[in-house]
């Protein structure tokens, strides 16, 4: 067995040493990763169970056709991943090329959803940091039909405080916020991979690095899966709300 | 009897540069040599300088907060200025001196070596850890200076987010970015210790440092990414009240709830600081042994003891929390679990001396340092009970008693043991021996300080004098003078030690690969080692305190050279 | 007074008496083993030392490994005496937790920087020294001296609440303290014991004037107390007033705020506030709630969150800009001590109790501290 043509790091024994190392490395990581998120999940958690009925109302005004949707993409983008390794497994450059190209696309995708719903909320005043929240007229998902009110006005008549609603819409942007952050980075370290499978310098022997980026990808993958439900099907949903 | 069986390496991975037999600080002398090394030696040295700087700076606080409190109303400073001032104190301290200190000096100097590796798993991000840490030590240094920081280091809000005015949102961003550091670090650690053992080392042949660092490296890595979000949101929550329109998530004004806070501050906090007191338990271990020439008594209950202590250690947060409001039952079960995780430390401490048991003990620096660390860890240890106990914990919670406790395991065990581990290592990171005569005095110096300094604190405690006080009843100014004088003999002893230190670096005497004839594998190189510490990978035959046959690791004699 | 050079600090509550017991027992058995381990250390070091010249190398040393014995010994044994200090403390702690029926209230308030007490019968203390902080006199009232005063025997519960950030009722004398958490009522009881003069501390930091944010308290003779709360004799430069008693006014806040307006059983537009106070009643949307004093207050503060089954959720919010902490303490003693029959009707006058006066009071005068930006 090849010492993989200079793949092999000065302090390493063997290319297995380094791999293994590799791969611990990363799942050490992918625990930081937990317990980060774990924690304010744990903290939104404790809040939703307090303030059950607040939420359960913001949550159903969130747009869940695109939450679906986003989770498609990802979804999909974790299984070209899997599929990415075993053609740099197999040293298929072509097809680990186009496997990394519609991850990179399908995450892209998703941000560009986001950045949609972000827009969405802003324009129909959800934003808790802004002046604005909860008075710009949007419908009302109770009362279809009936002319545009501003959500504190809605809330008023249903006994929901905003200032809760206020803190889902925190917990919101800070959790979406930072999961996108993370997509953000697993992006540019696919594209990275695909720069470098281009160059040539991913073959069989040396593919531990697409290995340890899609287990990455999958966890990201895995927060907005227990990300979603947590955030938006915490309370029933009147409307598509497209 | 030498059993030693040479592995010679395969020739790809030999350097064939002349350098491989220079010492690790001549391989390169430019400063881009030290500022872009992927040498864990190296990043360990660069760790220990700004480590000392650091210390200093937060000695210095707490020079003037001792300074203060020698009167009852605040001899040199106001109380907002004290109030800035302890909570500097605190930062510098816990962040940027104690957390890092024996990890990312000792744990990355020495684990590769005593594990025969030639460095760690993944060099690249120990660099990247030490300018994480810079970074994050600047930011927060500057926050701390530049108007500073007043909320106490533990930040409780609604204070800190909506009715303090200093400078909370750049202090919080740099532990944050410090935490990242810790977290690199532990992960290095973790896989360097899984996956390069050299030949022969299996777990149960690995020092006890190794088992300390593995059990810290674990806390650093799953603890510090819940400090990272409670920050965070603490930002967020701050933030928003310096912009003008709060968003509250811990402010009970806006729904929020601080209690809340205060459970993910101390999931992450109470952890830290077995960060802070386990590898010093590693380095006691070493230097005992070493020194008393004899096995450790019971390794196996010492090596699993910082793993007990790590894990239950995440189980105990909220015993800080007895009078914050929390149910009863609540408090029950955290007072339980307390007791729990005071037991390793006993077995510990039940080890340690019954290692000096028969023995043949030599009283140099290292091992004034190591005794002292009983000693005064002893009492830390025994003091956190009454804290861990219910009853006695609302009377004690927030009085100088909980800052004599904490002050005996951090400073009377940890700074004791990272001085220690300095010693030890000293002649071995430097090539050079310091004074004998002056390191005893230096050491001698520091203990008594520290005693004269806490012990009075206990008792001001038990007679209600709370924490964070600047002003205080009259009635408790002559203990408070007494505890001043201590930080002055302190002062002395520091200073006395960083003088010998630095003097050795010039005129200290060589020193060969094994001084103290000790039996690790980071003894069988040369003082100081090369840049790849090992010419071949070592294979080691036996365990690691194989004193009392005289054999180290490799099955050589284990005589001073 | 507290010296610091005796052993032990004045004990003036019962459970002062308890609580030291538990400590000096930690003390006494944590402080043998201690000893016991150090003078191991001392023998070992000594009898041990080196005493080959070369003091560095190798000495002949035996071949010590360890002992499963004493490794068991040494876990179980501290692990049974950890367990009864925890055990005890328990019950120790169980007792500082749960006051005895008929202990009386007494409401306090935490604020940047100061501690406002009140009485049931109308007497109000506001203790803290804050001279320092606020450039001088600020209405005459800079420098606040008040004492907290206890009847000797008689147990007193304190109900506790912050108006801004977290504060600590602390009284090393009586060995209690608890957080002053805003947005929540805490508790904590003492059976005064030793006639005297104690420190209150505020035992959890809170600012600039963390350290001034303290007084004393003073137990005195049940006479003397009864006396006291007349107001016939003061413990301050003019502060203590008797303008009756908490319910009293919180009955005539229950009519200046419009309260009555509603909860009038002769409206039925809101739920009558007789005898309710710590009963169990359903909320819209299923469940029970008990009607503690945190409810009644968060029914003051947020009414929508748990709103009454069969009533709608209509009440406005009464924010501190409405009502204070102190008012929405006396709204609370007021609803508390309300019986059945007693609902006053909106043009119910009452008349005040003895001692209180027939004028109404002088405006407030506010102290402008600290408070959000």
């Amino acid at each position: 067995m090849s010492d993989s043509a200079g793949a092999l790091r000065h302090h390493f024994e063997d290319i297995e040493q380094q791999r293994g190392a590799e791969r611990l490395g990363m799942w050490m990581f992918l625990a930081t990763e937990i317990l980060f998120f774990g924690g304010v999940f744990l903290a939104y958690t404790v809040y939703r169970h307090w303030y059950a009925k607040d939420f359960a109302d913001v949550s159903g005004r969130l747009n869940v056709l695109v939450a679906g949707i986003n989770t498609l993409l990802l979804l999909t983008s974790s299984m070209t991943m899997m599929f990415a390794i075993r053609a740099a497994q197999l040293g298929d450059r072509r097809r680990l090329m186009n496997f990394l190209a519609i991850s990179a696309v399908l995450g892209a995708g998703f941000m560009g959803f986001k950045v949609y719903e972000y827009n969405q909320d802003y324009h129909e005043g959800l934003m808790p940091w802004r002046a604005n929240f909860g008075k710009v007229p949007i419908h009302d998902p109770d009362h279809p039909g009936s002319p545009e009110r501003t959500l504190e006005e809605q809330w008023h008549e249903k006994g929901v405080s905003p200032q809760r609603c206020r803190l889902f819409m925190t917990f919101y942007f800070i959790m979406t916020g930072i999961h996108g952050l993370h997509l953000i980075i697993g992006i540019a370290c696919i594209l990275v991979l695909w720069g470098r499978a281009y160059l040539g310098w991913i073959t069989p022997d040396r593919y531990v690095a697409v290995e340890v980026t899609s287990l990455y990808w999958h966890l990201v993958d895995a927060i907005w899966l227990f990300l979603m439900p947590l955030l938006y099907l915490a309370g029933p949903h009147h409307s598509l709300h497209l | 009897m030498s059993t030693v069986i040479e592995t010679p390496a395969p020739a790809s991975h030999e350097h064939p540069e002349a350098h491989e037999h220079v010492s690790y600080l001549k391989d390169g002398y430019s400063i881009w040599s030290w500022l872009f090394t992927v040498d864990h030696k190296r990043i360990g040295i660069l760790y220990l300088v700004f480590l000392i700087v650091f210390f200093a700076v937060g000695g210095t606080f707490a020079g003037l907060v001792r300074l203060n409190l020698i009167s009852p109303h605040g001899s040199i400073l106001d109380n907002d200025t004290y109030n800035k001032t302890f909570t500097a104190h605190g930062v510098v301290m816990l962040f940027l001196f104690l957390i890092p200190s024996i990890p990312a000096v000792m744990g990355n100097f020495f684990v590769p070596m005593m594990i025969g590796a030639k460095d760690m798993a993944f060099p690249k991000l120990n660099i990247a850890s030490w300018y994480v840490w810079i970074i994050g030590a600047g930011c927060a240094i500057w926050a701390l200076l530049a108007g500073g920081l007043d909320t106490g280091w533990t930040l409780y809000p609604p204070y800190s987010s909506r009715f303090t005015h200093t400078n909370v949102v750049p202090g919080v961003f740099g532990v944050f970015v410090m935490g990242f550091s810790s977290i690199m670090t532990g992960l290095n650690i973790i896989v360097t210790i899984h996956r390069m053992r050299c030949p022969g080392m299996t777990w149960g042949r690995l020092p006890l440092f190794c088992w300390a660092m593995y059990a810290t490296s674990l806390i650093q890595l799953l603890a510090t990414p819940v400090l990272a979000i409670t920050l965070a949101l603490l930002m967020v929550e701050a933030a928003s009240n310096a912009l003008g329109n709060p968003i509250g998530i811990f402010d009970p004004s806006l729904d929020g709830d601080p209690v809340l806070f205060q459970h993910m501050f101390w999931f992450y906090s109470h952890p830290a600081v077995y960060i802070m007191i386990i590898p010093g338990m590693g380095v006691v271990s070493e230097i005992l042994t070493c020194f008393s020439r004899k096995n450790i008594f019971g390794y196996t209950a010492v090596a699993w003891s910082s793993v007990g202590i790590a894990i239950i250690g995440f189980l105990v947060w909220a015993h800080h929390m007895f009078v914050a409001g929390i149910s009863y039952y609540a408090a029950l079960l955290f007072s339980f679990l307390t007791m729990l995780v005071a037991v390793p430390s006993a077995i510990k401490v039940f080890n340690w001396t019954s290692t000096l048991y028969r023995g043949a003990i030599s009283f140099q620096a290292p091992m004034i340092f190591a005794l002292g660390f009983l000693v005064l860890f002893t009492i830390g240890g025994l003091t956190g009970l009454p804290l861990a106990t219910l009853g006695s914990d609302i009377h004690l919670h927030d009085t100088y008693y909980v800052v004599a406790h904490f002050h005996f395991v951090m400073v009377g065990g940890m700074v004791l043991a990272f001085l220690g581990a300095l010693h030890y290592w000293w002649p071995k990171m430097f090539g050079v021996m310091y004074s004998d005569f002056w390191s005893r005095i230096g050491s001698i110096l520091v203990i008594v300080g520290y005693i004269l300094t806490f012990m009075p604190q206990f008792w001001l405690g038990y007679h209600g004098m709370p924490r964070r006080y600047p002003n205080y009843p009259p009635e408790f100014q002559f203990l408070n003078i007494m505890s001043t004088a201590g930080y002055t003999v302190q002062l002395a002893g520091f200073l006395t030690i960083l003088t010998y230190l630095t003097i050795s670096l010039f005129n200290g005497k060589k020193a060969g690969p094994n001084p103290w004839a000790a039996t690790g594998l980071e003894w069988m190189t040369p003082s100081p080692p090369i840049t790849h510490n090992f010419d071949h990978t070592p294979r080691v035959v036996c365990g690691p305190y194989e004193y009392s046959l005289n054999l180290t690791q490799t099955g050589e004699r284990a005589d001073v050279r | 007074m507290i010296l610091q050079t005796t052993i032990m600090p004045e004990q003036a509550s019962e459970m002062a008496w308890h609580v030291d017991n538990i400590i000096w027992f930690i003390t006494a058995v944590t402080g043998v083993t201690g000893l016991g381990v150090y003078l191991a250390m001392l023998v070992f070091c000594i009898q041990y030392r080196r005493r080959t010249p070369n003091a560095l190398g190798p000495a002949p040393t035996p071949r010590i490994l360890g002992s499963h014995k004493l490794e068991l010994a040494w876990t179980v044994l501290p692990l049974f005496l950890f367990l009864s200090f925890f055990a005890w403390g328990a019950w120790v702690y169980n007792m500082a937790l749960h006051p005895p029926p008929d202990a009386q209230e007494i409401y306090v308030v935490g604020k940047q920087w100061m501690w406002k007490v009140q009485y049931p019968e109308g007497q109000r203390v506001i203790l803290g020294q804050n001279s320092l902080a606020y450039g001088g006199d600020v209405g005459g009232e800079g420098y606040f001296s008040g004492v907290m005063v206890l009847p000797l025997g008689r147990p007193v519960k304190i109900v506790l609440t912050s108006e801004d950030v977290i504060h600590d009722f602390g009284i090393p004398a009586f060995r209690q303290k608890i957080d002053a958490v805003p947005g929540r009522v805490t508790y904590m009881w003492y059976l005064p014991t030793k006639l005297g003069t104690y420190d209150i501390f505020c035992d959890q930091y809170c600012g600039t004037n963390h350290s001034l944010m303290v007084g004393k308290v003073m137990v005195v003779e049940a006479g003397e107390y009864e006396k006291w709360l007349r107001g016939e004799w003061q413990t301050g430069p003019g502060k203590n007033a008797t303008d009756g008693s908490m319910a009293h006014q919180g009955r005539q806040l229950f009519m200046k705020l419009n309260c009555i307006q509603c909860h009038d059983p002769q409206k039925a537009r809101a739920p009558v506030l007789e005898e309710i106070y710590n009963t169990d009643r359903p909320v819209r949307g299923g469940g029970m709630v008990r009607a503690t004093d945190q409810y009644l207050r968060d029914s003051v503060r947020k009414p929508r969150a748990k709103v009454r089954e069969g009533w709608e959720p209509i009440m406005p919010a009464f924010g501190p800009d409405k009502v204070s902490e102190e008012e929405l303490n006396k709204v609370i003693a007021y609803i508390k001590s309300l019986k059945k029959g007693q609902s006053m009707d909106r043009t119910d006058v009452a008349v005040p109790p003895v001692g209180a006066p027939t004028e109404p009071p002088p405006p407030a005068k506010t102290t402008g501290e600290g408070g959000p930006k």
